[in-house]
């Protein structure tokens, strides 16, 4: 890690000083121009600003984007999916036709459509892997994948665990891994090498190593799109972090499943405690000694914990402690979590205050933002929440209005974002512009 | 013990029954004849009685054989271990040529040359390899494999940490496994597993790990017909499995004895920490080795806590509490654990004898065997400890006369092994004979 000297001894806020440049000044970077170089840094400034509660030039903007340069070619997340060239090909030329923009990344979240065939995984459904073959979007497929015996089994070995339970559960290619003896033995290394012998076992190795051309082709064209995309002057947000969540959502989403968990919170509460402290240990782990990236904000899809889910005092109790725990492991190590809460979190404002002073980013998909800036306006920046559905079937002129009213409630003082709720994908390019629009014309600080 | 109802409803002592019956019917052996599978209960008999403390007909002998066999052969000990069919030839004539024994291993011992030098393997030397071409053993290579602030990564993940930290230090050729990401983290997210494959090193490293599985499986198809023949042949079972103390995995293997002798002054709670870890994974190791064999025996060779190593203070505190938690734990399954005390265990003595009656035996060196008798034997079976040098350089006349006094002192009332310090290699095989005959002519009982 390029860290300067005394790392350990800067206060958060030095370390994250020192982030920040580093996403300011991308070492890595060519830009093609003076002027892509001089609107990267007004961009960049632009988001710091936000981030640490202070007034910008005017109101930045994170465009729900998504996946819709795919539908704004004429293709789709399936064509996307088996075509990489012509997918970088489709983004950097939607690039070129929009213009201005605060940020822009390449496709989101759209994986390789011969390798996801190969994995056979059965969390997720793609369009054409489980989906209809013209679906905007994949489908997570909750399950119980970890019973509700197993919380001791996962902490006891947490690698062990994932190896050879939860992957043979969730993925099919790695089926094979059932029959893997541990790894964890001091005295019988041979064991498995004589596992390696396993022809099941074997093919798995195999069909992975068969993939890893086309990885590497997946990986270049998204690699391309984001050298382009930074040359060009666009700043990326998504790109530098620890994509992870909250440790409850670890265990609900993925592992037990929701009605699962819900069990647990019942039957076994002390055991889903001290799977969460555990997590968020192995988290903690991995957040300490960052290396410096080319962004310092880390995503975190939130789900479990919104209104809908739980009640305050569940949230108070589950949710809330470990995922602050989370928080506070990446401000310590001068990264920006920005948890990103989907459905209603109007109920929790009042229960997220206590973190230090803008040092979270909070993007909202339902939430009140009035509330939201009455709460959180003098703890942190807030990001959100121009409805889904608008953009994608209002007129230009409601989405505009919808931004004005949203910059005049959240902008006042700074710490303000605007941004959607969610992304969109089959949506029009005139009301992203219109989003643009807004933003310079009602944003502009005075 | 799966074909066992209601194992865990069972006490120790009848676990350890259950596997004692299995022991004795041998399932699955095709005896070469009636004399044959005469002979096997009678020896396993007589080893079950000495666990026991019961005097059977007469006292039990383990042989020193070591790789003798080889140099019985005409061969020496680089031979066989790049001449898989020499190994095996070598070790059948010597069954053949010996004749009575109570108890014969075959080469196990002897491990595949050309398959750690595929993996370019750091832990061992051997002839030819490190050490001039006519020694007659292997030499560990200590070293500090771990750091010493790397505790955590075996505290939180085990297996992660066999995985990338301890696997890229232990072989050249596994190097590159440093580079696999955290496997828990992308548990959701499959793609992400992909990652690892595409990088050549890694899959380098899995293709010589096939190669050398390969040729692992090689060696144990050409050497388990030793195993098997001795067993047909009515030799007794005897060892189910290989296992240590918990301060020993961390010394030898981690952390090497200048490292561990720091972190007893420096962070003596985080040796504590691993060790605790490593307890419950070393138990079921031994479970899962010895339900896969016949005998129960459980051999561990013990190394950093003798007399020489550390203080009666440091003894007791580093190493005895794990070791002993590890002990009960092994013994609550049914396993009936060997130590092998390497060194003087002299003093340590009156603090090891305190374990459940007839559970284990202890297996000494360096030792006074009245004084062991009088104490450690008094409540288990206890075995030792003819010198190695009588064996290899005294007369026949020398070693039957160390073999009378130790029966003397050591076998009144059951509960003795006949056996020597360590295994030899070199020696004649009239002085092994020499040793079976004492047996039978000063061990039986009346």
């Amino acid at each position: 890690m390029e860290t300067p000297r005394k790392w350990e001894e800067m206060t958060w806020q030095e370390k994250r000083e020192e982030r920040f440049k580093r996403w300011l000044n991308p070492p890595d970077v060519k830009f093609v121009s003076p002027e892509a170089e001089k609107l990267y840094k007004e961009r960049v400034t632009r988001f710091m600003k936000a981030i640490k509660l202070e007034e910008p030039d005017r109101v930045p903007v994170m465009l729900p984007t998504g996946n819709s340069p795919a539908y704004y070619a004429g293709a789709n997340f399936r064509n996307i999916m088996y075509d990489y060239e012509k997918a970088r090909d489709i983004w950097i030329k939607y690039m070129d036709d929009f213009g201005d923009m605060d940020t822009f990344s390449g496709p989101m979240l759209i994986p390789s459509g011969k390798i996801s065939e190969a994995l056979n995984a059965r969390i997720h459904k793609l369009p054409g892997l489980g989906l209809p073959d013209d679906s905007p979007m994949n489908q997570f497929v909750e399950g119980e994948y970890m019973m509700a015996d197993e919380y001791d089994l996962f902490m006891r070995d947490p690698t062990d665990y994932a190896l050879r339970v939860t992957m043979p559960r969730t993925i099919g290619l790695f089926e094979s891994f059932r029959k893997l003896p541990p790894l964890n033995y001091f005295m019988m290394g041979e064991a498995w090498v004589a596992a390696l012998a396993d022809p099941d076992i074997r093919k798995t190795f195999q069909t992975l190593m068969d993939l890893a051309g086309e990885y590497r082709q997946w990986r270049a064209a998204q690699e391309e799109v984001r050298n382009i995309v930074l040359a060009r002057g666009y700043p990326s947000l998504f790109s530098g972090g620890i994509m992870t969540g909250a440790p409850f959502d670890h265990f609900g989403d993925v592992l037990r499943g929701t009605r699962g968990i819900f069990l647990d919170m019942f039957r076994q509460p002390q055991k889903l405690h001290e799977a969460m402290e555990y997590q968020l240990n192995m988290l903690r782990a991995s957040i300490k000694g960052f290396p410096m990236t080319a962004c310092p904000l880390c995503i975190m899809p939130l789900h479990k914990g919104d209104d809908t889910f739980m009640s305050d005092k569940q949230f108070e109790e589950f949710y809330w402690p470990t995922l602050r725990g989370v928080f506070l492991a990446m401000i310590d190590e001068g990264l920006v979590p920005m948890p990103f809460a989907e459905g209603k979190y109007t109920n929790r404002l009042k229960q997220i205050t206590d973190a230090p002073r803008s040092g979270v980013v909070w993007w909202f998909d339902q939430t009140d933002m009035a509330e939201a800036k009455r709460i959180l306006g003098n703890v942190c920046c807030i990001a959100g929440n121009v409805p889904t559905s608008l953009m994608m079937t209002g007129t230009t002129g409601q989405v505009k209005e919808n931004c004005r009213r949203l910059i005049e409630t959240c902008a006042p003082g700074g710490g303000y974002i605007l941004a959607g709720g969610a992304h969109i994908d089959t949506g029009k390019i005139e009301n992203l512009r219109a989003m643009m629009d807004a933003a310079r014309e009602y944003g502009v600080y005075k | 013990m799966d074909n066992v109802k209601n194992w865990k409803e069972l006490t120790p002592e009848q676990k350890r029954e259950e596997r004692y019956k299995k022991w004795l019917a041998a399932p699955g052996v095709k005896f070469k004849n009636k004399e044959a599978e005469k002979l096997y209960k009678e020896r396993v008999t007589r080893f079950i009685k000495a666990i026991k403390m019961e005097e059977s007909d007469r006292v039990p002998c383990m042989l020193p054989v070591g790789y003798f066999p080889a140099y019985y052969a005409g061969y020496d000990l680089k031979t066989v271990m790049y001449d898989y069919e020499k190994q095996r030839d070598a070790w059948m004539k010597f069954m053949d040529d010996f004749g009575d024994m109570d108890t014969f291993m075959g080469p196990g011992l002897v491990l595949p040359a050309p398959a750690l030098e595929m993996i370019d393997h750091y832990m061992h030397q051997w002839p030819g390899h490190g050490v001039a071409d006519n020694v007659a053993a292997y030499q560990f290579v200590e070293r500090e494999y771990i750091k010493a602030d790397e505790y955590d990564k075996l505290i939180q993940d085990p297996t992660d940490f066999w995985l990338r930290t301890f696997m890229p230090r232990q072989a050249g050729a596994f190097a590159p496994l440093a580079r696999l990401p955290h496997l828990t983290a992308f548990v959701g997210i499959p793609l992400f597993y992909l990652a690892s494959f595409a990088d050549p090193g890694i899959q380098q490293a899995y293709r010589t790990m096939f190669k050398a599985g390969e040729e692992v499986m090689k060696w144990m198809d050409t050497i388990s017909v030793v195993g098997r023949e001795a067993i047909e042949r009515g030799y007794a079972a005897f060892g189910g499995g290989f296992s240590g103390a918990p301060f020993d995995m961390l010394t030898d293997m981690c952390r090497g004895t200048t490292g561990i002798i720091m972190d007893m002054y420096r962070q003596p709670e985080k040796i504590h920490e691993a060790m605790e870890r490593l307890i419950p994974i070393a138990i079921e190791e031994a479970v899962s080795l010895a339900d896969a064999a016949l005998a129960p025996l459980i051999i561990m060779p013990l190394h950093k806590g003798n007399k020489t190593f550390m203080s009666p203070k440091q003894f007791e505190t580093f190493y005895w509490p794990s070791f002993k938690k590890l002990l009960l734990g092994m013994i609550d399954e049914g396993l009936v654990p060997l130590p092998f005390a390497e060194g003087d265990y002299i003093p340590r003595l009156e603090v090891i004898q305190d374990m459940p009656r007839a559970s284990m035996v202890w297996y000494f060196e360096y030792m006074d065997m009245a004084k062991a008798k009088a104490t450690v034997g008094r409540n288990n079976c206890i075995a030792g400890n003819l010198p190695v040098s009588t064996v290899i350089m005294g007369t026949p006349q020398d070693v039957k006369e160390g073999c009378r006094k130790l029966i003397k002192a050591c076998a009144p009332g059951g509960g003795y092994i006949l056996s020597a310090s360590a295994s030899v290699d070199t020696g004649k095989i009239e002085n092994l004979r020499a040793m079976m005959d004492a047996a039978k002519e000063y061990g039986v009982y009346k």
